[in-house]
């Protein structure tokens, strides 16, 4: 599915410069289910936002299902962005102005698909994580559990291969987190690959591969029998 | 604790740079128009009230109503033996004085001059108070030969020498009078509606006037001032008004109908200081101007500075996010709402009080240019008589308060804990709120929508002006003005013995197409009304009168509609006779006299075609009244052509060929060569009347000067509207970069969905371009009932098409959309994964 290649992320400010990824080789296949856990600026986020085309490494190889990213144009990336990656983040990151339906229809809006097809997936995808008697309330409305059920929701509508999960249980209480890692477990099972950041180890057992990092590297990688 | 509040507001300005600038900006130009249209507004609001004695004196106004177009004209001038006969029947009027302006030639040292001489009754003085700087004003003025004159003219004419008991030479009526300098007068300000720089005494045997002169209700050449007895007003008179016009205006004789004076006009005193807002704007000393312009005037300053206001209320409210966590730990540590309260009412007056000094300093640079540009006098003072400071520093405390209360209620009202809880910076969860306290920003899109509606009408209005003075100017009025040269001072008793010949060796010039006299030229002042008889009309017919001679329609370009031009060779076209002479009235009353109509004059006649009215006969009154009315036939008909403003509509004309009296002369010059042959012509002028200076205009510049004070106004709305469009176009762009900020997440969330730079920059465009769409729905209609009102002072005038309005909306659109685009573009490049990081 992707490639990461002696991969090096930066940042500078006048004075410093911080590593935040050295030299990270990594392999992740189709359908595979990774949980990339590490201590608190380990360079987890970093990694996800390169593999999910939000950032760019500032040194190294990325390939993405055969085709090299990492000096793609910023119009070319959002382009396989939206067609091939879905994204689910701890804080929801949910618009408060829209409905819960409009959310989740904002992930089809830069598609080009009718309004009654973009109606149809919304009503099915809404129907498939529990949500769709919430449909026409704000994600104010909603508890932490909901909001997250609608953020999944926002993610797969699109039916993307790859979903790039960022602790999304990190501010649901234990039923709710259990909750959604039932659902990204279906969504693996489905033929999605999956990639999540965590600090639960629970919720890592949920992954076939778990990637530990420390202080910008690669610690150690365990695969997990099927 | 002051200490800590100065230091956070100053910290907190220096922090946001960006929007404190447009804070303090905005703010200082919606002061600075502000204070500047007030001052306009105060130096028209107090015309005449630095003249002493101004409570007791009064003008005698003129009001016309015409009866056959419903038209009322109201004149400052008003006839002689008006101010006689209110004197005498009205125990309130404490006395009278007539003025009469003349323009004599002025003879000094050998070298004649003209200028404009006030000829003012010997009690002028103690009614209009102009104060005098050297001089006894119970003296100056007592003798007929005394002369005054002001400040810098006799600075002008004698230079450092001692004006006083100096002589200087008039020639009235062809008469050389001496008059000696009595006294200085202080200059007259600008703010008056009296002009004159010299004043001699009024001396009815210089001035030539027929007896009637003194008896006729309807001869306006003069003005007559008023002083009434202390603690009375016209309400006092007026209820007697119309008993005292039956009283004394005796009715005349018109071919059989009685005819009153008192029938079609009224008269009403106007203070002094109300003279110049006044409703009589015909035959002013100076411009006039109307009340509602000084009010629009102030409207449009008040609303500016509304405008600067909603900005930084809207600013600071959808800013106030940024202070939450500030506000919410000052509570948490025990501080109460009202402290809080004072605390941002007084940031928000540190920023009035800096904006104010901004404005003050754009005030002092403007104002001498703007004075300039109106023709005002304005002037900005602190201290003393009609100081600023006082209405400054209430001004500064007024847009403190009033722009600052909003937010400083919003601030202090947020609840601690959810912001504290967070762990954020505040701008979410406050803003969050702030948003739901605003409707979501249903409040701030209006406001938004108010400022660009207004813009949006003032630039409507500017280009309407603009185009109608542009069309005024330029349109055809119906003879050609290239190469078009008017003489004045044709009519002096000095050039008239010699003035046929002059007008003949001139018409000798090679490059001299055509010369003719007239007694109405290129927006000459006379108006000479007439009432004539129709046969089978019962009623008389009302008239204009002008003398031409058989150049002038050649000058003019002007070929007869129907039937013929003047002719030397025809006796019966010469309506001239000796003056006193009353064998020849009557001969020529016997005879009957041609003359030529315009095409409004026949129609005004009661024919339907110009064809029609050739050969027909009327009855006019050409000649003293014993002789009855001569019979006049009409022997051809010219075109109308615009010689006054576009706001009149053509009189109705009879000329008359009678060279007794001309007052200007028009010369056609080759064009090509039109400077060299003007000078052709003042030589051979020079030659006949070297006492009498040459005065000439060409046509298009005494038009364009026609125009001057719409051009002005036009200039002044489009100032003002650029200020109006620019303090939106702040607001605009600092709630553009606001909720921009503020969208950071959202433009996050989309762009992770595969949104594109150009989908950000359309729904960030697009998002504030709406209002601006919106505001036309509420500025047209305005603007076109405004406009309509304006236009319908016209009688020509341009179309109120859907253009103006069109192009207004798209011009503040585009201004709108150019505004935040600059901040779309740079919000909609930053990289989704910074939007999205959380804390």
């Amino acid at each position: 599915m992707l490639k990461l290649s002696s991969l090096r992320k930066a940042y500078r400010t006048e004075s410093v410069e911080t590593t935040a990824l050295d030299n990270i080789d990594l392999q992740i296949d189709a359908g595979e289910f990774v949980a990339i856990m590490g201590p608190s600026g380990c360079g987890k986020s970093t990694l996800l936002n390169i593999i999910g085309l939000l950032d760019r490494p500032t040194a190294g190889d990325y390939s993405l299902e055969g085709r090299e990213v990492a000096r793609l144009t910023e119009n070319e990336l959002t382009d396989i962005r939206k067609r091939r990656i879905g994204f689910i983040f701890q804080n929801f990151n949910l618009i408060d102005e829209l409905s819960v339906r409009e959310n989740v229809e904002l992930a089809l809006l830069y598609h080009g698909i009718s309004a009654a097809e973009r109606k149809t997936r919304v009503d099915a995808v809404l129907d498939k994580v529990g949500i769709a008697h919430r449909a026409g309330h704000r994600p104010s409305q909603l508890s932490g559990g909901q909001q997250q059920r609608v953020a999944v929701a926002r993610a797969v509508v699109a039916a993307p291969p790859m979903i790039l999960a960022d602790e999304p249980t990190g501010n649901l209480d234990t039923a709710h987190g259990e909750e959604v890692m039932r659902m990204l477990r279906a969504l693996n099972d489905d033929g999605a690959t999956i990639v999540m950041v965590t600090h639960s180890p629970a919720h890592a057992d949920y992954a076939s591969r778990t990637v530990n990092m420390l202080d910008g590297r690669v610690l150690i990688e365990t695969r997990r029998a099927a | 604790m002051l200490k800590n509040y100065m230091t956070v507001a100053f910290r907190s300005l220096a922090n946001n740079r960006a929007f404190a600038l447009i804070n303090i900006l905005g703010l200082a130009i919606g002061m600075a128009a502000c204070l500047l249209l007030l001052l306009f507004v105060r130096y028209e609001t107090t015309y005449d009230q630095w003249l002493p004695g101004h409570e007791t004196a009064y003008q005698v106004q003129t009001f016309h109503n015409d009866p056959e177009n419903g038209r009322t004209s109201a004149q400052q001038m008003s006839a002689y033996v008006v101010g006689r006969t209110l004197a005498k029947d009205f125990p309130e009027i404490a006395q009278v004085a007539y003025v009469s302006m003349g323009k004599p030639v002025i003879l000094q040292d050998g070298a004649a001059t003209t200028a404009e001489v006030m000829m003012a009754e010997r009690n002028f003085l103690d009614i209009v108070q102009l104060p005098l700087v050297r001089g006894d004003r119970r003296t100056a003025f007592r003798d007929m030969n005394s002369l005054l004159l002001t400040q810098s003219e006799a600075a002008k004419r004698f230079g450092s020498a001692d004006p006083m008991g100096k002589t200087l030479s008039m020639v009235r009526n062809g008469k050389t009078v001496d008059y000696r300098v009595t006294g200085i007068l202080k200059d007259i300000p600008r703010n008056s509606h009296i002009k004159m720089a010299y004043l001699v005494p009024f001396n009815p045997d210089l001035m030539g006037w027929q007896p009637e002169f003194y008896k006729a209700y309807g001869w306006n050449s003069g003005y007559n001032y008023v002083q009434l007895k202390p603690g009375k007003s016209f309400a006092d008179i007026e209820p007697r008004l119309a008993a005292w016009e039956k009283r004394n205006i005796a009715p005349n004789n018109v071919g059989g109908t009685m005819v009153s004076e008192g029938d079609t006009t009224d008269w009403k005193l106007a203070p002094v200081t109300a003279v110049h807002l006044g409703p009589a704007t015909d035959s002013a000393m100076t411009p006039t101007n109307d009340a509602k312009s000084i009010t629009t005037f102030a409207l449009i300053a008040l609303l500016i500075l509304t405008m600067a206001c909603i900005n930084f209320t809207n600013l600071s409210t959808a800013r106030a996010g940024h202070r939450a966590r500030e506000v919410a730990l000052r509570k948490v540590m025990g501080a109460s709402r009202r402290q809080l309260i004072i605390q941002f009412l007084g940031e928000s007056l540190l920023v009035a009080g800096l904006a104010m000094v901004v404005a003050l300093a754009i005030v002092e640079l403007v104002l001498p240019r703007l004075s300039d540009f109106l023709g005002a006098d304005l002037n900005l003072r602190y201290f003393g008589d009609g100081g600023v400071l006082l209405p400054v520093l209430g001004l500064t405390l007024l847009v403190g308060l009033a722009a600052g209360a909003y937010p400083a209620l919003v601030l202090s009202g947020f609840d601690p804990a959810p912001v504290l809880k967070s762990n954020r910076s505040g701008t979410e969860t406050a803003s969050g709120g702030v948003a739901r306290l605003f409707g979501a920003g249903g409040l701030r899109s209006a406001l938004v929508v108010l400022q660009f509606a207004v813009s949006i009408a003032l630039t409507i209005c500017t280009a309407v002006v603009t185009a109608q003075t542009f069309y005024a100017r330029s349109a055809d009025a119906g003879y050609s003005r290239d190469g078009l040269l008017q003489v004045t001072g044709i009519g002096r008793k000095q050039i008239q013995p010699v003035a046929d010949n002059m007008v003949e060796a001139i018409g000798r010039i090679d490059g001299v197409h055509g010369v003719g006299r007239t007694t109405i030229g290129v927006a000459t002042d006379s108006r000479i009304n007439t009432l004539v008889r129709v046969d089978g009309n019962p009623q008389p017919v009302l008239m204009s009168s002008y003398n031409v001679d058989t150049g002038f329609f050649k000058a003019m370009g002007l070929k007869p509609l129907a039937g013929r031009d003047f002719d030397r060779a025809n006796p019966h076209d010469d309506a001239q006779f000796p003056e006193g002479d009353m064998a020849a009235q009557a001969a020529l009353a016997g005879r009957g006299i041609n003359i030529l109509v315009n095409a409004s004059g026949a129609k005004q006649l009661g024919f339907a075609n110009p064809a029609d009215a050739v050969g027909k006969t009327i009855r006019t009154g050409m000649v003293d009244e014993k002789f009855g009315l001569v019979p006049t036939t009409i022997v051809g008909v010219v075109p109308d052509i615009q010689l006054r403003s576009f706001r009149e509509p053509v009189e109705p004309i009879m000329f008359v060929y009678d060279r007794s009296y001309m007052s200007d002369m028009v010369v056609r010059v080759d064009a090509a060569r039109a400077g060299a042959v003007r000078d052709k012509v003042e030589a051979v002028w020079k030659s006949y009347a070297a006492q009498v200076p040459f005065e000439a205009q060409f046509a298009d510049a005494i038009v364009a000067q026609q125009y001057d004070a719409d051009e002005a106004r036009a200039k002044t709305f489009a100032g003002f509207a650029g200020l109006a469009i620019f303090v939106a176009c702040l607001g605009l762009y600092g709630l553009a970069a606001f909720t921009a900020e503020r969208r950071t997440r959202e433009i996050g969330i989309r762009k992770v969905l595969g949104a594109r730079n150009r989908d950000i920059v359309r729904l960030l465009v697009w998002q504030f371009s709406r209002p601006v769409l919106i505001a036309n729905l509420i500025a047209w209609p305005v603007a076109w009932w405004l406009m309509r009102d304006w236009l319908d002072g016209f009688a020509r005038r341009i179309d109120l098409g859907p253009q103006w309005f069109v192009l207004a909306g798209l011009l503040a659109a585009g201004i709108a959309a150019a505004t935040i685009i600059g901040h779309a573009l740079r919000v909609a490049s930053r990289s989704p994964a910074l939007a999205l990081r959380y804390e």
